[in-house]
């Protein structure tokens, strides 16, 4: 049985809102660029604050950002 | 590499240094009988040149990126700290009880019982600051 991950969108929605960095996406909610990216690799999962502030940033429901489902790729 | 794994990287080789200084000194005197005057001054001389040391490097680390470094720790580095803590404890558990089982031991005396506990304080720190580093690598 594949387990189930928590992915996201959030590489995606960077680069739909005029190719966001990283850095911006962090200094926006408070983190470090390091922390967005082991977000974005679904090597971290956030706490809902921050999952809720990154919908925020992007303007878009917390489902669009983030979504709890199977994958091959075995979590770190 | 972030500069907080930086920060951990120069504390890890800090305390190694010390460790190894520390153990090769305490090798000397108490195997091959070298002769120890003053080990109060060697100790806290020792300490307090590595705590310069790290400092110096802690400065450099931090100027070369200022705004990193003024960065509060966010909740990911938080929960490193906490993991790295929790591994270094158990390890000064484990070294405590060995230390105090030293007791047991013909012919050592509390001087054995106080390296042994100076050997866990540094292995914890050892660990905790190895483990922050592997989890940082972790999440890179």
């Amino acid at each position: 049985m594949a387990a189930k991950i928590l992915q996201n969108q959030i590489r995606r929605l960077r680069f739909e809102h005029k190719e966001m960095t990283q850095q911006e996406l962090a200094d926006k909610i408070g983190v470090t660029r390091q922390t967005v990216n082991a977000i974005e690799l679904a090597k971290y999962s956030p706490s809902l604050e921050v999952a809720f502030q990154i919908a925020d940033v992007f303007g878009v429901p917390l489902d669009e950002v983030f979504q709890y489902g199977n994958s091959t790729r075995r979590r770190a | 590499m972030s500069f907080r794994e930086k920060s951990a990287w120069i504390t890890f080789i800090t305390v190694l240094i010390f460790t190894v200084l520390w153990f090769t000194h305490v090798w000397r005197v108490e195997f091959l009988h070298a002769r120890d005057e003053n080990p109060m001054i060697w100790f806290f001389g020792t300490l307090a040149a590595l705590i310069a040391l790290e400092i110096a490097l802690h400065i450099a680390v931090a100027v070369q990126s200022p705004r990193e470094a003024r960065t509060p720790k966010d909740e990911r580095e938080r929960m490193i700290d906490m993991k790295a803590s929790r591994v270094a404890f158990y390890v000064l558990l484990i070294g405590t009880f060995a230390s105090i089982g030293t007791l047991h031991i013909p012919r050592a005396n509390r001087l054995v019982m106080a390296q042994c506990l100076m050997g866990s304080i540094l292995f914890a720190l050892l660990s905790r600051f190895g483990t922050q580093i592997a989890l940082h690598r972790r999440d890179a």
